[in-house]
C-alpha cells in the first residue's frame, strides 16, 4: 500500500537489468508503455500558463520594480532585506503557528468526524453532507460570515450563544484581541476544511477491510487495540494526503486571514501570504513582493517534501 | 465498526448530531440573517425572523444581475472541468504507467505548480493573454483554469490509476487496440470514481474564484456569478440581509452539484488510497 | 481623502480581502478569442463599488459612447487594476484616488506616465486652489473627482435629545457631552477599530486642529524634514484618541468590532455617534428608525473655537489611461462628468460636497454645519493625500490597533510612522 505520492518514487528505482530477458521486458514495457503525446496537451498548457510566466514573473525579484514604471536591476537586495526584515519574520512565526494549528485540529477532528461518520448510525448520511458543505463555499465568503459569528458583542454570533448556554465566562474578544486573531482565524478555516479532511480519511476507513477487524475482536482486541493495531496502520496513505494538503493549504493561506483581520489588530495575525499581497498591491514594492514569493514558495516545497519523505517512511514501516 | 445498532451507536449517534448541530451556527446565523431586513439584524442579530423576508432574495437576484452571470459560470465552469479531466487524466495515465526518471521528473515539475504562489506569474500572464486577443471572452480563462489546476488534477489522477492493475489494459493493447483506444475505451471508464473527485474539487475552486475573472473578464458580457456578487457585496456592504442572501445565491449551484456527486467524491477519494 | 473614500474605500469594502488565494492568475494561447479588452469604441471603465451608484447613473446619461462598466470591492479593483497597469494594458477609464499615499494614488500613478493629462478640461479651471494639490502633479491634473467628503461625528438625534445634549463646538464640550451620554447608561462612541480603514478616522478628525489650525505649513515641512509627526500635534491628537479609550467612551473591544456592527449601533441607538466619513452616511441611514433620525457635525478638536478646523478630503475619482486605446472618446466623458450639473448628480449619489456649486447644487442638509469650515478656509484635506509612499496610511492603521490594545506607546507609533514617511519612494 504506496500513497499517491509514495508510489512515484517507488516505481523509479525500477530500471531494467542487463541480459536478453531485460531485453525483451523493456520492448515488452515499450510496447504497453503509453505513447509521449499522452502527456503532451497537459504539458504543453502547463508551460503556458503556469510554468513560462511564473518564470518571467521571478525577473521581477532581481528588481526594484514599483509595479508601473521603470524597473532597475538590483541583484540580491531584496532577498537580503527579506532576511533583515523584522515584520517578515514575525509573519513567518504566525504562518508555523497557524499552519501547525490547522495541520493537526483539522486533521484531528476530522478523523473522528471519519470514524463516527463510518458507523452503523442512521444518519451517516446527511452527516457526512452537513460536515463536508462549508468547503464548497468561498472562502473570502466564509471570513465574511465568520466575521459576524466573531462580533464582540455579548448579545451577539459565538459569544451570543455561549451566554445562552451558560458559559459566558468564555466570551472573547475574537477578532480583537492580538493574541487570540490568529487562533480565531485557524478555527474558522477549521471549520471551513475539517469536513474535507473527514473525506479523505473516510475514503481511507472504507479500504480496511472488515476481516481484519473481525479477527482482531476474535483475539480479543479491545476498541482502542483495534483502532491503534489495525485502523491506523491502514489508514497512513491517507494521513499522508491529508497532512501534505493542510500544509500546503496553511502555508499559503490567504483569503481567509486578508478578509477576516487584514493581519491585524496591529500585525498580530500577519502571515506570508498577506505580507506578500500588500507589499505587491498595497504598498507598491512589486519587486520586493516577488522575491517574498519565491521563497514562500521553496520553503512549501521543502516542506512537503521533507514532509512526504518521512511520511512514507512510516507508511512502509507501518 | 459495530455489528449492530445497539445501545452505543445511539449514543454516538447522538454525539454526532450534536456535532452537527454545533458545525451548523454558522449556516443558521447566515440563513436568518439573509431573511431580516437591516433593522431586524441590528435589533436581534441572533433570534430567528420575526416576519422572515425573502425579499433580499429577490433584490440580490434582480440587483446583482445573476441571471446572465450563471450562464457565464457554467459554461466557463464545466468546458474547464472537461479540458481538466480529459488531458489531465491522460497524462496521468502516461505519468504512472513511466518507470523512467523523465517520466518521475515530469510528474514532480507538475507538482511544483501546487506550491506557487498566484502572484508570482500574475503580469506576465496577464501580457501573455492581453498579446494573444483572449481577454473579455471565454477562451483565455477556460485556457487559464485548465493550466492552473492540472497539478492538483494529475495529482488526484495518478495515486489513482497507479492503484490500478495494469491487466486490463495490456489485454487490450495484447488484442490488437491502440493506446487510445484502450485508454479511452478501457481505462478510463475505470476512472470514473476519482474522476468525480477531480470534478467536485476543481468545480469548487473555478466556480468561486473572484479575482481571475475580474482580471479577465471585468466589464464584459461574460462576467462570472462571484464577479456580479461582489460588486453587489461591496455596494450594499452594511445592508447585511441583502449581502448574506447574495451569498447564499451564490454557493446554492454548487453545493447542489455537490450533493448529487457526494458519494462519487467519497468512493473516489476511496479507490485512489486502496493500494 | 485619498482618501476621501480611498481610506473610507480602500479598506471599507476591504473585508472581502482578495480572491484569489490558493490559485495562479492569468489565461492565455492563442486559440481564438471572442473579443479583445475594450477594442475601439467601446470604453472600458473599471470602478470601486463605492462610485458604482453615481457612474452607473452618469454612463446612462451620456450617451455618446459604448461603455463595458465594471465596478468591484477596493481590494479586488486594487489588485486586477494595479495588474493591469503594470501589464501595459489599463482599463480606458480607472478609478484613482486623489493625492499621493497609496498604490492607486494619482501621484503614484502618473509619475509613472499612464495617466493622460486632462488639464485642458473646462471644469479644471474651477479647481479650489486649496485642492488643487488633490488634482494636480506637476502642476498638471490627472484626475477628476466630484467634490470633499467630510469627517465628523454621525450622531442619534434621539439619543442626544433623551440625554439632553447639543452639538458640542468645543473639545471639553464634546467630552461633558460624551460623560452626560454615558451616565445615562449608553456607549458615547461606536468605534468599528477591526475594520483598518475605520481606525484612522478619530485621528484625522482631531489632527486638523492639533496641527495645521496652528502650522497651516506643516505638509511642506515634512517634506522637506524639518518636522516630524513625534515633534507635532499628531502627537496630541493620539492622546486625545486614547483619552476617548481611557473615559470609557467607545464600546468595548474596539479592536474586534467591525464598521458594520459600528454602523448598527448608532442607527440603533445602542451608541449615541461614530466619527466617520460622510460617504457612508448611506449605509447608517438603512439601519435607522427613519431617514432623519441621524445628524452629523464637526468634531471639535481644540477648546478655542476659532482653532477648530476640520479634515475634508477629495473624494475618490476617475482618471484615463494614457495609453487607452479610446483616449479622445474617454478624455471627452471626463469632460461630460465635470460639467456643473453632472458633478452635482455625482456628489448627490455619493453624500459629498461637490467640487463647486450653482444654485442647483444640493447638500446633504446634514452637512451644512460642515460649510462655514470649508467656505472659510477651515478644512485640511486627509492627511494620506499628502503623504509621499503608500505604505504610511496601513501603517497608522495598525498603530491606531496597538495601541488601543495597550501594545505600543504614542511617541513608538509617531517614531515608526516618521520612519517609514522617510523611507524612499
Amino acid at each position: 500500500m504506496t500513497s499517491t505520492i509514495g508510489s512515484a518514487t517507488a516505481t523509479k528505482g525500477a530500471a531494467p537489468g542487463p541480459g536478453a530477458a531485460a531485453r525483451r521486458r523493456r520492448r515488452g514495457r515499450r510496447f504497453l508503455t503509453p505513447p509521449w503525446w499522452f502527456a503532451a496537451p497537459a504539458l504543453a498548457v502547463y508551460a503556458l500558463v503556469v510554468l513560462y510566466p511564473a518564470l518571467a514573473g521571478m525577473v521581477y525579484a532581481f528588481t526594484d520594480w514599483n509595479g508601473l514604471g521603470e524597473r532597475n536591476f538590483v541583484g540580491l537586495d531584496n532577498f537580503s532585506r527579506l532576511f533583515g526584515d523584522e515584520s517578515a519574520r514575525g509573519s513567518l512565526l504566525n504562518t508555523l503557528l497557524l499552519t501547525v494549528a490547522i495541520v493537526l485540529v483539522q486533521n484531528g477532528i476530522g478523523l473522528l468526524l471519519a470514524l463516527g461518520v463510518h458507523t452503523r448510525i442512521k444518519s451517516r448520511s446527511v452527516l457526512r453532507v452537513v460536515f463536508f458543505a462549508p468547503a464548497v463555499v468561498s472562502p473570502v465568503m466564509v471570513a465574511f460570515l465568520w466575521k459576524y459569528i466573531y462580533n464582540p458583542a455579548p448579545d451577539a454570533g459565538l459569544n451570543g450563544i455561549l451566554g445562552a448556554v451558560g458559559l459566558g465566562g468564555l466570551r472573547q474578544d475574537w477578532l480583537g484581541d492580538p493574541g487570540l486573531a490568529l487562533w480565531s482565524v485557524a478555527g474558522m478555516v477549521i471549520w471551513q476544511f475539517a469536513g474535507y479532511s473527514m473525506v479523505i480519511f473516510l475514503a481511507g476507513l472504507e479500504g480496511v477491510p472488515a476481516e481484519l477487524h473481525e479477527a482482531a475482536m476474535i483475539d480479543g482486541a479491545g476498541r482502542w487495540q483495534r483502532f491503534r493495531h489495525v485502523t491506523w496502520p491502514l489508514l497512513a496513505p491517507a494521513v499522508t494526503i491529508n497532512l501534505m494538503l493542510s500544509t500546503i493549504g496553511g502555508l499559503k493561506l490567504f483569503d481567509q486571514v486578508y478578509a477576516a483581520t487584514n493581519g491585524g489588530p496591529g500585525y498580530a495575525s500577519e502571515t506570508l501570504s498577506t505580507v506578500l499581497y500588500k507589499q505587491a498591491f498595497v504598498f507598491g514594492n512589486f519587486g520586493y513582493s516577488t522575491a517574498i514569493a519565491l521563497v514562500l514558495a521553496l520553503f512549501v516545497a521543502a516542506v512537503s517534501m521533507v514532509q512526504v519523505y518521512y511520511l512514507r517512511g512510516r507508511e512502509v514501516s507501518g | 465498526m459495530s455489528p449492530r445498532y445497539g445501545l452505543r451507536t445511539f449514543g454516538l449517534e447522538l454525539v454526532m448530531i450534536a456535532a452537527a448541530v454545533a458545525f451548523l451556527f454558522p449556516v443558521y446565523a447566515l440563513i436568518t440573517m439573509s431573511l431580516k431586513d437591516p433593522r431586524q439584524i441590528a435589533e436581534s442579530p441572533l433570534g430567528l425572523p420575526t416576519s422572515p423576508k425573502t425579499d433580499n432574495y429577490a433584490n440580490a437576484w434582480t440587483r446583482a444581475e445573476i441571471g446572465p452571470a450563471l450562464m457565464n459560470s457554467t459554461v466557463i465552469t464545466v468546458v474547464s472541468l472537461i479540458g481538466l479531466i480529459a488531458i489531465g487524466s491522460l497524462a496521468a495515465y502516461y505519468l504512472s504507467r513511466q518507470a523512467t526518471r523523465l517520466g518521475y521528473g515530469m510528474y514532480m515539475l507538475f507538482l511544483l505548480g501546487i506550491v506557487l504562489p498566484f502572484q508570482l506569474g500574475m503580469i506576465p500572464l496577464f501580457k501573455l493573454v492581453d498579446a494573444a486577443g483572449l481577454l473579455g471572452g471565454y477562451p483565455g480563462i477556460i485556457l487559464f483554469y485548465t493550466g492552473v489546476q492540472l497539478p492538483f488534477t494529475i495529482f488526484l489522477y495518478t495515486g489513482f490509476v497507479r492503484a490500478l492493475p495494469a491487466d486490463y489494459a495490456n489485454a487490450a493493447l495484447i488484442d490488437g487496440a491502440g493506446h487510445f483506444r484502450a485508454f479511452t475505451q478501457v481505462v478510463f471508464p475505470l476512472l470514473r470514481p476519482i474522476t468525480g473527485t477531480v470534478l467536485i474539487l476543481n468545480a469548487v475552486f473555478i466556480w468561486n474564484d473572484l479575482l481571475t475573472p475580474l482580471l479577465y473578464l471585468a466589464g464584459s458580457t461574460r462576467e462570472t456569478v462571484p464577479v456580479r456578487i461582489f460588486a453587489f457585496v461591496g455596494q450594499y456592504v452594511s445592508d447585511n440581509g441583502l449581502v448574506f442572501a447574495g451569498l447564499v445565491l451564490a454557493s446554492l449551484p454548487i453545493l447542489a452539484v455537490f450533493l448529487v456527486l457526494q458519494k462519487y467524491v467519497i468512493k473516489g477519494f476511496a479507490s485512489g488510497l486502496k493500494g | 481623502m485619498t482618501s476621501s473614500l480611498r481610506t473610507a474605500s480602500l479598506s471599507r469594502r476591504g473585508f472581502l480581502g482578495l480572491g484569489g488565494g490558493i490559485a495562479a492568475m492569468g489565461a492565455l494561447a492563442a486559440c481564438g478569442g471572442t473579443s479583445g479588452s475594450g477594442g475601439a469604441g467601446k470604453l472600458q471603465l473599471v470602478g470601486v463599488a463605492d462610485q458604482q451608484k453615481a457612474v452607473e447613473q452618469l454612463v446612462n446619461a451620456y450617451g455618446k459612447a459604448e461603455f463595458e462598466v465594471s465596478f468591484a470591492p477596493t481590494d479586488q479593483v486594487q489588485t486586477s487594476v494595479r495588474t493591469r497597469l503594470g501589464a501595459g494594458n489599463a482599463p480606458d477609464v480607472h478609478v484613482v484616488y486623489p493625492g499621493n499615499g497609496s498604490a492607486m494614488s494619482m501621484v503614484q500613478i502618473s509619475a509613472a506616465g499612464l495617466l493622460a493629462d486632462l488639464s485642458d478640461q473646462p471644469w479644471v479651471k474651477r479647481i479650489p486652489s486649496t485642492l488643487k494639490p488633490a488634482f494636480q502633479n506637476d502642476g498638471k491634473t490627472y484626475v477628476y473627482s466630484a467634490g470633499s467628503s467630510v469627517i465628523g461625528a454621525v450622531y442619534n438625534k434621539k439619543v442626544f435629545q433623551d440625554a439632553g445634549v447639543e452639538p458640542p463646538t468645543t473639545w471639553s464640550g464634546f467630552l461633558d457631552v460624551c460623560e452626560k451620554i454615558k451616565a445615562e447608561g449608553t456607549t458615547p462612541i461606536a468605534l468599528g477599530a477591526q475594520t483598518p480603514w475605520v481606525t484612522q478616522l478619530i485621528t484625522y478628525a482631531l489632527v486638523p486642529s492639533t496641527v495645521y489650525a496652528k502650522n497651516p505649513r506643516f505638509d511642506e515641512q515634512m517634506k522637506a524634514g524639518s518636522a516630524s509627526f513625534a515633534d507635532s500635534g499628531w502627537a496630541e491628537a493620539l492622546e486625545m484618541y486614547l483619552e476617548l479609550q481611557k473615559r470609557g467612551f467607545f464600546n468595548d473591544n474596539p479592536n474586534g468590532t467591525t464598521f458594520e456592527q459600528q454602523t448598527a449601533m448608532v442607527a440603533t441607538g445602542k451608541a449615541a455617534m461614530a466619527i466617520q466619513v460622510s460617504a457612508v452616511l448611506p449605509d447608517f441611514r438603512k439601519q435607522a428608525a427613519a431617514e432623519d433620525a441621524l445628524g452629523m457635525f464637526p468634531v471639535p478638536g481644540a477648546d478655542d473655537e476659532k482653532n477648530c478646523w476640520i479634515p475634508a478630503g477629495v473624494t475618490v475619482g476617475l482618471g484615463v489611461s494614457a495609453r487607452s486605446k479610446n483616449l479622445d472618446e474617454a478624455k471627452a466623458f471626463l469632460a461630460f462628468l465635470g460639467e456643473q450639473k453632472n458633478m452635482n448628480a455625482w456628489a448627490e449619489a455619493v453624500a459629498c460636497i461637490p467640487l463647486t456649486r450653482d444654485a442647483s447644487s444640493k447638500v446633504d442638509p446634514v452637512l451644512e454645519p460642515f460649510l462655514p469650515f470649508i467656505d472659510g478656509g477651515k478644512a485640511v484635506p486627509f492627511m494620506d493625500q499628502a503623504w509621499p509612499n503608500a505604505e504610511i496610511q496601513p501603517a497608522h492603521f495598525a498603530a491606531v490597533q496597538e495601541l488601543l490594545g495597550g501594545r505600543t506607546t504614542i511617541p513608538e507609533a509617531l517614531a515608526g510612522l516618521d520612519e517609514i514617511y522617510r523611507k524612499k519612494s
